[in-house]
């Protein structure tokens, strides 16, 4: 309770420097906005549904990408942690690609797909899939054996045991995983959208540079980080934490 | 749960002893539930193969209670993974019923040293897993699990998580888990150990109560001599470096039968004076090889008294 209060007392606190600065004259105003005048466009935008709209494009796009990159993440990932050949392989692949930042896919995204969605989406996925596979990898080898031994002796073999031990099993390291390349996913939408102009939050966040018009830029921006905070803190952090409670790896 | 214990003690033991008795004759006239066969089994370390079991031969009956018996790294657990076929024997052969066994199966359940529940499973679906597997239809498992959850007296906790058992309710939901699955036999490695004396004493009694009821054939590891006369109907002896079968017991005592009764406590007692000279040899073995971390030389060096609980080797 009271550190809220502190956090409170702090934004009010960098509201208020804000403002001054703005009184002050120092910067014009197509420099730094008020907040004043961010707070009426954060309201407008949302009163005229084009926020809206912009944060249903893109987060229609992350939800696709984001989907098919747990699934390619997860289904690598096991291939990776199980068999051997893949891990020789397909494994170091995967580690040398981590480094390359996402947004260096994008000329290569363009030739394949053109100026449009489709390419955004792959930017998406390329940002998200990596962390999880090698989350996923990572957590199937650090199944314990005692639960193989367990549900082989109970009969479990084939894509059961896949499906109901070792993914579950898993599951503490692939929500890590899946929480780090949501992150990831959600900067090489924002890249995409700045650079693909076609609608979308980092679309509205070009036509404010365009239209000079920098209130506009700082709400979209405060816009981004809320969602960021909102699917990190809220979503990630609070299963993340429900699933190491289950599984036994902290104590209630 | 005492109240429970209690009850439990009321059914007409002897008759179903009886009657079990005959049908295991008869039975076994054909052929036993288990064999054993020839079995050896060496690991490498350091380059060097050793023996951890050499040449064992052992049968039980159907519906026999078998411990085995000995020191730790006597190949206790290794053998019993070479039976549920999770580990693979240098030589020898393992039949159950008069099937060869080639690999794990879930007509040999095995409950191990921890519960080994899975965690993303409530108790009733951690109960239902093996069922499951077997492709049994959804209604028939719920009942088929409720129905042994109630065996061990877990009902009221069909619906909780795993990280919110004790010890002993994990290890109680651990054999009702193998028990739903109907096995031939259920193999258990030591699986009471990690649990203190009171809930020990306490699922010795439920064990020894849901033998007499399902009439299962149970091969059980323990290196608690006195936790093996309370259940067994025979123990066997293993030596340590190789491991073999050094003697075998046959327990006739009334049943159920408690820790702390005297005839265990004697029995126990005559079984670790006819097994000095060998708990001696393993102590001067683990002594002459300067590591003496984990044998429990307390225990070893004076024959338990009547009040010792443990009396282990
Ligand atoms: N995978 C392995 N590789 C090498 N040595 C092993 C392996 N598994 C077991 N051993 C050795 O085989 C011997 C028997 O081990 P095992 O686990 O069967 O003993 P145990 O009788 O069950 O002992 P405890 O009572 O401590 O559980 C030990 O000396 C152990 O070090
Ligand atoms: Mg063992």
């Amino acid at each position: 309770m009271y550190s809220i209060i502190k956090r409170v007392l702090f934004f009010i606190l960098l509201i208020g420097i804000w403002e001054l600065l703005f009184r002050f004259g120092i910067w014009p105003e197509y420099v730094l906005p008020t907040p004043v005048s961010v707070g009426k466009t954060l309201i407008h935008g949302f009163h005229d549904h084009t926020f809206l709209i912009a944060i249903a494009i893109s987060m229609k796009r992350i939800a696709i990408g984001y989907g098919i990159s747990i699934v390619i993440g997860i289904f690598l990932g096991l291939l990776i942690g199980r068999i051997r050949i893949f891990e020789e392989t397909l494994g170091s692949l995967i580690s040398g690609l981590q480094t390359l930042p996402t947004i260096c896919w994008l000329p290569l995204a363009l030739l394949w797909f053109g100026l449009n969605d489709r390419a955004i989406i792959f930017l998406v996925i390329m940002g998200a899939v990596l962390s999880i596979t090698i989350a996923t990898d990572t957590g199937v080898k650090s199944v314990p054996i005692l639960y193989l031994r367990a549900a082989k002796t109970m009969g479990a073999r084939g894509w059961k045991l896949y499906l109901e031990v070792i993914i579950p099993a898993a599951l503490p390291h692939i929500i890590t995983g899946m929480k780090q390349g949501w992150s990831f996913a959600w900067r090489s939408l924002m890249a995409g959208e700045l650079l693909i102009v076609c609608l979308g939050l980092g679309h509205l966040l070009m036509i404010g540079r365009e239209l000079n018009d920098m209130s506009q830029v700082i709400a979209v921006m405060i816009v981004i980080i809320i969602i960021g905070i909102l699917v990190d803190r809220l979503f990630f952090v609070k299963v993340e934490q429900r699933i190491r409670e289950r599984w036994g790896l902290v104590k209630v | 749960m005492l109240e429970s214990v209690e009850i439990e003690n009321t059914i007409d033991i002897d008759q179903i002893k009886v009657e079990s008795r005959q049908l295991a004759n008869k039975l076994n006239d054909v052929q036993p539930k288990l064999r054993i066969q020839n079995i050896s089994k060496s690991f490498q370390s350091n380059n060097r193969g050793f023996s951890a079991l050499e040449d064992i031969n052992l049968e039980a009956r159907e519906g026999e209670f078998v411990c085995i018996v000995g020191p730790s790294g006597c190949g206790k657990t290794t053998l019993l993974n070479i039976v549920a076929g999770l580990e693979k024997a240098d030589s020898g052969e393992v039949w159950i019923s008069g099937h060869k066994i080639n690999g794990a199966g879930p007509d040999r359940v095995v409950i191990f040293q921890e519960a080994a529940l899975f965690p993303w499973l409530n108790v009733i679906k951690n109960v239902e897993f093996g069922l499951k597997q077997k492709g049994v239809n959804g209604s028939q498992r719920r009942n088929t699990a409720l129905e042994y959850l109630k065996m061990v007296h877990l009902t009221k906790f069909q619906h909780a998580h795993v990280h919110e058992l004790s010890g002993g309710m994990k290890q109680r939901v651990a054999i009702a888990r193998a028990l739903a699955m109907n096995p031939e036999m259920l193999l258990m490695d030591e699986p009471f150990s990690a649990l203190d004396a009171q809930t020990r004493w306490i699922l010795h009694f439920e064990l020894q109560n849901i033998w007499l009821k399902t009439k299962k054939t149970i091969l059980f590891v323990t290196h608690n001599i006195r936790e093996a006369v309370c259940l067994a109907d025979r123990i066997v002896i293993l030596s340590t470096s190789p491991g073999r079968i050094k003697k075998e017991f046959t327990v006739e005592l009334p049943r159920p039968r408690d820790d702390n009764d005297v005839n265990v406590a004697e029995y126990s007692t005559r079984i670790m004076k006819e097994l000095k000279a060998e708990i001696n040899k393993v102590v001067k073995c683990e002594m002459d090889a300067d590591s003496c971390v984990e044998c429990d030389i307390k225990c070893t060096t004076e024959v338990p008294a009547k009040t010792d609980v443990g009396g282990g080797i």
